[in-house]
């Protein structure tokens, strides 16, 4: 097993350095979402001036997220549609970059565009890619190259992670040195983890 | 102690952290993990969990003492009917109230004639793969108003929890990066890897909407 030592370190080594910053958007957005009512006072999100507009020949005709993307393009704004609402008179969706968030009203009797632009910042912007793409709204979810690319890339940091717990303990394991010292953290961690989720799922 | 002697103690004692903090967390980082993969993959059969729930709606009886605010009184319902959990969605008017109790995989929602002193409970129980789900995402946030903060100790308990893995995690990219730092002449691939992973990052974080 030692002959795989160097090659595991190495691998270890270059994985850990590239996914770290995935790593940070994934922690700093934990403590984001935990802790939102002190962002908010803090670092509150900027409502940017309201956009009237108006549009011809929307093709209402079409599915939902079709005439969503229809009015986006018309409109010149980019972003993934998180979800789209729509009755006889009016259809409204998000539109979400990370860290700024566009909602767009449209009139279906006039074609009336009204637009609303919240700048939410970098730290919700962290909280947005954690979500993504998420549980919700599974049919529409990925309509733009960024969010199926973040989709893979969420997914290739976990799988990497994975790999790198896993080859963290392989690695340790041949330190003498930290073996003790090792055994404690993993016991403890373990009694811990194991107590939690006995107190809070019972 | 000289400054080379400290920065030694540093790196070594950062080293030592990098592993054993590492270590500490293995569990938690393959739960959040792998419950990060269940909720981006919803089509994945076998961990589907809504068909497979459970629901139980009872009939209950509830002795309310005239004069409690609404903290006691909900308390008071939750006592009786011998439930605990985090407590959401509550709607009272002066003959009802109507609120729902959930803990990783298990959701009650309430509704309780006041001025009868009877009631429905209806419950939902998720199996393993809900309750992972659940687990991942369960910090008592509240999406009408960021500032209520969560009302059941074990949330607040397991709250803490995912703030201190969160720097746990940072710390271990920090530490990575140090570690890595001392022996960059070995390792020189290093510095593209780095910058790739933030330039990448750093593209979905601040790029994407200039």
């Amino acid at each position: 097993m030692k002959k795989y030592y160097p090659p595991v370190r190495t691998l270890h080594l270059y994985i850990g350095l590239f996914v770290s910053p995935f790593v940070l958007i994934f922690s700093i957005s934990v403590l984001v979402l935990n802790h939102a009512g002190y962002l908010n006072s803090v670092m509150p999100v900027k409502r940017l001036p309201v956009i009237k507009s108006h549009l011809d020949k929307i093709p209402y005709d079409a599915s939902d997220l079709q005439t969503a993307k229809a009015i986006t393009q018309k409109l010149g704004i980019n972003g993934e549609i998180d979800f789209i609402s729509q009755n006889d008179d009016h259809i409204s969706f998000p539109v979400t970059l990370p860290g700024e968030r566009t909602k767009i009203e449209v009139n279906k009797h006039t074609n009336d565009v009204l637009i609303t632009r919240d700048e939410e910042g970098v730290f919700r912007a962290t909280n947005y890619l954690h979500k993504m793409p998420g549980p919700h709204n599974t049919t529409i979810r990925g309509n733009t190259v960024f969010m199926k690319t973040w989709r893979l890339l969420a997914d290739m940091v976990v799988y990497l992670l994975l790999f790198l717990s896993a080859s963290g303990i392989f690695l340790w394991y041949f330190l003498k040195a930290e073996r003790k010292l090792g055994w404690l953290a993993i016991i403890s961690g373990a009694i811990i983890f194991t107590g939690l989720l006995l107190f809070i799922i019972g | 102690m000289s400054y080379k002697t400290l920065i030694k103690k540093l790196t070594y004692s950062n080293r030592r952290l990098h592993i054993h903090i590492g270590l500490f967390l293995v569990l938690f980082i393959w739960l959040f993990s792998f419950s990060g993969l269940l909720l981006n993959h919803g089509n994945w059969k076998f961990a589907s969990f809504w068909d497979e729930r459970k629901e139980k709606r009872t009939e209950i009886t509830v002795s309310i003492p005239a004069g409690l605010d609404s903290i006691q009184l909900l308390k008071t319902i939750l006592s009786q009917l011998k439930i605990a959990g985090e407590v959401n969605n509550v709607k009272m008017t002066t003959d009802s109230v109507d609120f729902s109790v959930a803990y990783p995989g298990h959701v009650s929602n309430i509704h309780a004639d006041l001025k009868k002193g009877t009631g429905i409970q209806k419950e939902l129980s998720y199996n393993v793969w809900g309750k992972l789900r659940t687990l991942h995402t369960f910090n008592g946030a509240n999406r009408d108003n960021a500032d209520v903060e969560p009302n059941w100790l074990l949330t607040r308990v397991w709250r803490f929890s995912m703030d201190a893995i969160a720097a746990g995690l940072i710390f271990l990219s920090v530490s990575s990066w140090i570690m890595w730092y001392k022996i960059r002449q070995n390792y020189s691939w290093g510095y593209l890897v780095l910058i790739a992973g933030f330039v990448l990052a750093g593209w979905f974080v601040y790029l994407l909407k200039l």
